[in-house]
């Protein structure tokens, strides 16, 4: 009897050690993106493509950090695409509910605010969709981001509509966000210099719908081409309103708008030759099989299809996953670091990212996918090609700036 | 040269019209009531939204469609004016000014949690262009014209030519008296939000149309209402489609003649410069309402 119940406390003790060295554990991720107001059409698909990475991941067992395994759990705020309420809901996820990990930011002037002071604090920030180049370019250990700055599809754009023989470029952009400006800018600045002449710059603002007035400005210097970019709920009009007014010249952009958002706005037949000038963002019909299955998910899941966008917040979850458990730890913040910078690719990954060094990040935890040429045929987005672009020039380059 | 004068004039009339649209909305309520009615945007998309609805799940054509979000956005806005404004009515102003954000907040919640992120475009019929030379008008954009113009004149006509317009225009001068005289304001200032409402419903079914629907859409349609307000006069109908006119028009002359980077600047300096030089506004006589 003695011995029965020596037994049976030794069992039970040894029971309790075996659950205590693999505890099940939680580990909290701040996620901060617009899910309402004008940028929630690229925050709300974003917070589901994180979703769908946490539950496939918390599916399959979860993180194993150590001898622990870690269940992901979202704490999500809306910062309405405003860098105050970004700045007030970073201030809140790392000290009211304590988070060390943050995500999302699909709009630079959230991504760059919280970006700017980011260094300072014991976090580390996993950017999705913003593009402004500071984000990254300011170089701060703790920030790691999967989208490439505008500007390194840009420079490469503004080559390639040279290429194509067009001399004369009338252009309209958005004027107020970094993505778009910096993008145009170095779009504009390599098209100068191959040769091209550009007739006027004009741009649209916030919320703008109507670009008839810019347009009628444009016509009336008559160039071989136009550029227009922006995001796609106002570069549909954009496109759609130059039809209107009777520009048939070839129209070149860069939205990295889904077939679908255009079709709501433009007809398949106004938009027929039109070129998109963009990062290889998610595309089902040229990413390969792991892509397919994502897009069926996020249908099945959502009753949408799954935006463009909506792949650099997947991966950045299976980036953290991965980073995690190579480090063994999720409280020493500098080891995770390190794991990150030396990353190699995760399988995971939706998109196909030029590794730099062989690993996902380079020094500034700046993440490259390649740019390619789009053409609009028979109501959609159709490959053409590459466009030429050097990722580890630009990563070189982006070393050598600050913002 | 001359094509693109002709051209910029009609893309200022289309955009005016739909400013003055807007403005006629919070310009009766504001000339009545006195109040900032900044939730006026949200529920001319709530109203949008609503038509888009009809007509997706009851097949409806645009027409009745628009009519019946028109009669739900009346019945909003009294809805309103009897649970959110009328308990502040007698207040200091800042309590007014507190709902009518708290309205703003609310109203364009629901319709991102009723309707979703995307932006939406109400169907329409109308896909050709008028052509004459080089000067494009689609036939939308004159649709939208013609729409402005109807319902600015069922607007005029209603304030001046029935018995409800009488009893508006004898509270908008003197309330006290209006009181004295028989009126009964509460009638009154419901109707003014009713009134106020479906034409708001009716400039977001036109907006849907030739634009979009989607969040944060109203904030910036708000602001140039208000603007058109000031410009024209505050509580002046004649001012509304004026002021309306002359911001669409200078948009798109501001655009061509120098930038349109600097459009919403020269539209409001604009604004700036007729405060200063007639602070009563374009249309408003001093000393009267």
């Amino acid at each position: 009897m003695k011995f029965a119940l020596v037994a049976a406390a030794t069992l039970m003790t040894a029971m309790m050690a075996t659950h205590t060295e693999a505890a099940e554990k939680t580990l909290k991720i701040g996620y901060s993106d617009a899910l309402t107001g004008a940028g929630a059409v690229y925050g709300i698909p974003q917070k589901q493509a994180v979703e769908l990475a946490i539950g496939q991941i918390n599916a399959a067992g979860g993180v194993k950090v150590g001898k622990d395994d870690y269940k992901l759990e979202l704490v999500v705020y809306d910062d309405k695409g405003d860098s105050t309420e970004a700045s007030n809901v970073a201030r809140k996820l790392i000290d009211r509910d304590g988070v060390k990990y943050l995500m999302g930011y699909c709009c630079s002037a959230t991504g760059g605010a919280v970006a700017s002071f980011i260094g300072r604090e014991d976090v580390i920030m996993l950017v999705g969709t913003a593009g402004a180049r500071a984000i990254t370019a300011a170089g701060n250990p703790n920030v790691f981001r999967t989208r490439p700055p505008g500007d390194y599809t840009g420079a490469a754009a503004g080559r390639f509509i040279y290429q194509q023989g067009y001399k004369r470029l009338g252009v309209l952009t958005t004027r107020d966000v970094a993505l778009f400006t910096q993008y145009r800018d170095a779009m504009l600045d390599a098209y100068k210099k191959a040769g091209g002449t550009v007739v006027a710059v004009e741009t649209f603002g916030g919320q703008d719908r109507d670009m008839s007035a810019q347009l009628t400005k444009i016509r009336s210097l008559k160039p071989d081409a136009l550029f227009i970019s922006g995001y796609v709920e106002q570069a549909a009009f954009a496109h759609r309103q130059a039809r209107e007014l009777g520009i048939n010249v070839p129209r070149f952009g860069f939205s990295g708008g889904s077939a679908e958002q255009f079709l709501r706005v433009i007809s398949s037949k106004q938009m027929d030759g039109a070129w998109d000038l963009l990062a290889v963002e998610f595309n089902a019909d040229i990413l390969g099989p792991k892509a397919k299955a994502y897009d069926a998910l996020y249908r099945k899941t959502y009753k949408a299809p799954p935006t463009p966008n909506s792949a650099y917040a997947y991966d950045q979850v299976w980036v953290l996953k991965h980073a995690l458990e190579k480090a063994g730890t999720v409280d020493d913040l500098e080891t995770v670091e390190k794991a990150l910078h030396q990353l190699p690719i995760p399988q995971e990954a939706l998109l196909k990212y030029i590794p730099i060094d062989g690993k996902m990040f380079d020094a500034k935890g700046q993440a490259y996918i390649s740019n390619g040429a789009f053409k609009w045929v028979d109501g959609k987005w159709v490959y053409q090609q590459e466009l030429p672009s050097d990722a580890a020039a630009y990563s070189k380059y982006l070393q050598s700036v600050k913002n | 040269m001359l094509v693109e004068f002709f051209q910029q004039i009609f893309n200022g009339l289309v955009t005016g019209s739909i400013y003055t649209l807007i403005a006629l909305g919070l310009t009766i309520i504001f000339g009545i009531l006195g109040i900032a009615h900044f939730a006026h945007g949200s529920v001319a998309m709530s109203g949008g939204y609503l038509a888009y609805f009809l007509m997706k799940l009851l097949g409806l054509p645009l027409l009745p469609a628009a009519v019946l979000a028109m009669a739900a956005g009346a019945a909003l806005g009294a809805l309103l004016e009897r649970v959110a404004y009328r308990p502040v009515r007698d207040a200091p102003p800042i309590n007014a000014f507190i709902v009518a954000l708290g309205l703003t907040l609310i109203i364009e919640k629901l319709n991102l949690l009723l309707f979703g992120f995307n932006q939406i475009i109400i169907p329409n019929d109308f896909s050709g262009i008028v052509q004459i030379g080089q000067l494009a008008m689609p036939t939308l954009r004159l649709f939208v014209l013609a729409s402005s113009v109807v319902l600015v004149v069922m607007l005029t006509w209603i304030i001046q030519k029935t018995w409800m317009g009488m009893a508006i225009r004898a509270v908008a001068q003197n309330r006290s008296a209006a009181v004295l005289m028989g009126i009964n304001v509460n009638k009154v200032s419901m109707f003014v939000f009713a009134l106020s409402s479906a034409l708001g419903v009716a400039a977001g079914i036109l907006i849907g149309a030739l634009f979009a629907i989607a969040p944060g859409v109203s904030e910036g349609l708000v602001i140039k209402g208000f603007a058109v307000l000031i410009l024209g006069g505050l509580g002046s109908i004649p001012g509304a489609i004026v002021g309306g006119i002359v911001l669409g028009l200078s948009e798109a002359f501001s655009s061509s003649l120098i930038s349109s980077g600097y459009k919403d600047v020269i539209s409001f300096l604009l604004m700036i410069a007729v405060l200063i030089i007639r602070p009563e506004g374009l249309m408003r006589k001093t000393g009267k309402s």
